[in-house]
């Protein structure tokens, strides 16, 4: 009970003096969190609604699959990420392992299937007649998906909120692709993870509890949005 | 409405290129112009652990104006960074596969830089009852006795290579040791794993380094500390750039040429005396230990 | 030519046929209503119209062009219509927003954009909303936007699907002054669906009954209103006494029908053996306590067995053999102190018997 007291009081020192280590490596993992949130969501968004919008065999088992990648394992993307991206690999020429790039790609890969799913359930909430009251109104495909998209732009941006959440808090490929390289590739989850093994049991609550400050702020900024 | 979401979408957008450019800046700020090159090196634990790459590195960085990405990784992991690529030097201490690794043709020459020993810790009651034999004995005797526990590294790195070399050198076939009811595979670092024997009140093999670093956090004694087996020698191998083009051989050279320099190897040698009471490393500068 | 053709339509959902060989003209300017009981397909009709389906067979041509299966152009023929549906979803924002947002995917520029809701909003009386969310407003006012937010596209062709179905008395009566207003001012074709004959008696120059996914008659109102084709359509625009029976004799046109408790004498061409339907108006009967001598040929006594007073006129029930219904004045009513189990005699014109064939 000491150690969480002390970590507790250890992370307000650490928020308080803005620790200059600490303030770099909670950048960090917001920055590299939220440039994946943002580009899987310029991603799911027009994609989802390519899924919902058209009717080919195969849809529901689509969606099926979508579903069953929610739960999709950090370690399994980061595997996959580090031998697509390791130099001997398809992708190794590119030499991106072991920087933000990669790691903001497999964070893309981890969230997509959520942002995916909850957006393309988002659609299937909407009354069937706002659909075709935008269709009879002379809107064009394209039109009738913004349309439709506006009236769940909440369950949307909730999708998103998810995603972020999913993003920052996972470490598994940040460790895996990103080597938590101090100075670099170092983000909140991979620091803790090393000063566990460190025996740094203080600092290491210290830094969970900055991630959870974090995950609060981007929770209530969108939020506070949400209900404007 | 429609104004406020797409003006929040572009505040996200702004604040996310705003975290970025911070970090991007706080890169560049470090590094004067052009780009620095990155140079990749894979480190056993122990090494990393004692604290000795971190205050290694900056003075790496700074002699010859590269960025030094250093990755934690056990011998084993550190191994097949190299055999992928992914890293253009590593640091390891497990002769047997280092060597392996060389005539494989994916590592250059094998260059020793420092060496100390290994050490058998565990609860100072000692209830097997080793304290003071030969490890190979110490360890016929765990088998005998099956009275403590042991924890394993388990992670195929360099001691955990050097443990199965004891237990065949005590004349045990490691595939039976492992099934023993008392015998632990932590799978992983040699700091959790001294963590997790102290927790448990178990023995462990311990490379001397990382012990006295954690010395002030794990409940545990030397028990074992000397004998021949116990030699514990780190060397440095740049990875061959004929199997592995893309890595950079130039800068892996300049790393182990920092690394046997008398300078540095004079701080090796004094790095944690002061701390520790006790010299972590001993410099061995390119020479195989005797 | 008509505007909208529709030729031999079928409609199917799995086995159940939807809508049978439908065929329909509406020429330009024209105001049609579809009526018919729910369930009869109305909707459906409208839908493929507006080309928001596909139908199983049939044509349908828009200003000559077979757009039935238009693949390209379905956008730009769906442009020249409007579609107010059955129940009327608004956009989740502001009235302003609902209504211009046709005008915007057409790509309409943003000045005119806003002269033109202006002026729609004042015509369907909204202005003073157009800020606020739509979702706010009740539901005549919903039907109010959804008119505007079709109208303001200036379509060559609305469909309104059943505009007051589910309102109230009071925003009926300004939903169909809005509709008579834009086919005053407009020109605008109109195909509306409605259960209620009235209505379409009210806004359309010609009437469509459509029964069980068949149009069984069309025609102005007034013919179809007084001139049913058969016994569904008779019973659908409210006649109520329908007397089934079979012609057993005719000459010069007069035809007397056995109708099992008694005879009735009407004017038709049909020929002896027909069997037939006598439908009479419940206000060509008339009531007295004893025969009267007059040049009227059907006569029937009977007891009241119902007395319903509508406002100025009274609704009589009586068994004379068969159920008959009249509507006399509530004065008269009074006067001959019309009340349960009373006997009267009702009598009618051979004249005010309308004949319809049985069956099809």
């Amino acid at each position: 009970m000491t150690e969480i007291w002390q970590g507790f009081i250890k992370a307000i020192e650490l928020i308080v003096s803005l620790d200059p280590e600490v303030m770099e490596i909670a950048g960090r993992s917001l920055g590299i969190s939220m440039t994946s949130c943002l580009l899987a969501s310029l991603v799911c968004i027009p994609l989802a609604s390519l899924i919902y919008f058209h009717n080919f065999p195969g849809k529901r088992v689509l969606i099926n699959i979508i579903q069953t990648f929610f739960s999709l394992p950090t370690v399994c993307v980061g595997l996959f990420v580090f031998v697509l991206f390791s130099r001997a690999g398809p992708l190794g020429g590119t030499n991106l392992l072991f920087t933000p790039t990669v790691m903001v790609l497999g964070q893309m890969i981890l969230i997509t299937p959520i942002l995916l799913g909850l957006i393309i359930s988002a659609l299937s909430g909407v009354d069937k007649a706002i659909l075709d009251t935008a269709i009879s109104l002379g809107a064009s495909g394209f039109q009738v998906a913004a349309v439709v998209l506006r009236e769940v732009r909440y369950a949307v941006l909730a999708a998103i909120i998810m995603g972020f959440g999913r993003a920052i808090s996972e470490v598994g490929i940040a460790l895996m692709v990103g080597g938590n390289i101090r100075g670099f590739t170092r983000v909140i989850t991979t620091a803790i993870s090393l000063e566990t093994s460190k025996g740094e049991l203080e600092l290491s609550l210290a830094l969970g509890m900055i991630l959870i400050f974090l995950a609060l702020v981007v929770n209530v900024t969108l939020n506070r949005v949400q209900q404007r | 409405m429609r104004y406020k979401v797409i003006g929040s979408l572009v505040a996200v957008i702004v604040l996310t290129s705003l975290v970025l450019g911070v970090v991007g800046c706080g890169d560049s700020t470090a590094s004067p112009l052009p780009p620095q090159e990155r140079l990749r090196v894979a480190t056993t634990t122990s090494l990393y652990d004692t604290g000795l790459w971190g205050y290694l590195e900056p003075m790496f960085e700074e002699q010859y104006n590269v960025e030094l990405d250093v990755m934690y990784a056990g011998t084993g992991k550190a191994l097949e960074y190299g055999r992928r690529g992914d890293v253009d030097v590593i640091t390891v201490h497990s002769k047997a596969r280092e060597e392996q690794f060389i005539i494989e043709g994916y590592g250059v020459t094998r260059v020793p830089f420092a060496y100390n020993y290994f050490l058998i810790v565990g609860p100072a009651a000692d209830p097997a009852g080793i304290r003071g034999l030969i490890p190979e004995d110490a360890f016929k005797k765990l088998m005998e006795a099956g009275s403590g526990s042991f924890v394993s590294r388990g992670d195929d790195s360099g001691t955990h290579g050097k443990e199965k070399a004891i237990w065949t050198a005590a004349g045990f076939d490691y595939e039976t040791v492992r099934k023993a009811e008392w015998y632990i595979e932590g799978g992983t670092g040699m700091g959790p794993t001294l963590m997790m024997a102290s927790e448990k009140q178990a023995y462990t093999l311990t490379d001397t380094g990382t012990f006295l670093a954690y010395k002030g956090k794990i409940d545990l004694v030397v028990i074992v500390d000397k004998g021949d087996i116990l030699l514990n020698v780190y060397s440095a191998i740049a990875i061959n750039p004929e199997e592995n083009p893309k890595t950079k051989i130039d800068l892996a050279n300049n790393l182990i040429s920092f690394l046997t320099s008398p300078e540095i190897q004079e701080l090796i040698g004094n790095y944690g005396v002061e701390e520790y009471g006790m010299q972590l490393f001993t410099p061995c500068a390119g020479a195989e230990p005797q | 030519m008509s505007l909208i053709e529709v030729v031999d339509l079928h409609q199917k959902y799995g086995e159940r046929d939807i809508l049978k060989n439908i065929n329909i003209r509406v020429d330009r300017g024209e105001a049609f209503a579809v009526i018919g009981p729910t369930g009869a397909g109305k909707t459906t009709l409208l839908r493929l119209i507006d080309l928001l389906g596909l139908p199983t067979s049939g044509r349908i041509y828009f200003d000559g062009i077979d757009v039935t299966e238009l693949r390209r152009m379905k956008l730009e023929v769906r442009r020249r219509m409007a579609f107010v549906l059955q129940k009327p979803v608004v956009f989740n924002t502001s009235v302003y927003n609902n209504i211009a947002y046709g005008l915007k995917w057409r790509g309409v520029r943003e000045s005119s954009i806003r002269k033109k809701v202006s002026n729609i909003l004042e015509m369907v009386d909204l202005l003073a909303y157009r800020k606020s969310n739509a979702r706010t407003l009740s539901g005549g006012e919903v039907q109010r936007v959804a008119i505007a937010r079709a109208i303001v596209n200036e379509p060559e062709v609305l469909l309104l699907d059943e505009p007051t179905a589910n309102l109230d008395p009071i925003s009926t009566s300004k939903i169909e002054e809005l509709v008579a207003n834009i086919i005053h001012r407009y020109d605008t074709t109109i195909i509306m669906a409605t259960h209620d004959m009235s209505q379409g008696q009210r806004l359309a120059d010609r009437i469509g009954v459509l029964i069980n996914g068949e149009i069984l008659q069309t025609g102005v109102p007034r013919d179809v209103f007084s001139s049913p084709l058969n016994r569904e359509v008779a019973e659908f625009v409210g006649v109520e006494n329908i007397i089934d029976g079979v012609i057993v004799s005719s000459q010069d046109k007069v035809v007397t029908i056995d109708i099992g408790s008694g005879v009735i004498e009407a004017i038709s061409d049909y020929a002896v053996g027909e069997e037939v339907c006598a439908c009479v108006r419940p206000e060509d009967i008339i009531l007295a306590l004893s025969r009267v001598s007059s040049s009227a040929r059907n006569s029937f006594f009977g007891e009241i067995t119902q007395v319903v007073s509508l406002g100025p006129l009274s609704r009589i029930e009586i068994n004379c053999g068969f159920r008959l219904v009249a509507l006399v004045t509530k004065r008269s009513a009074e006067e001959l102190n019309l009340t349960r189990t009373k006997k009267v005699c009702a009598t009618f014109k051979a004249t005010g018997v309308h004949i319809v064939r049985r069956g099809r």
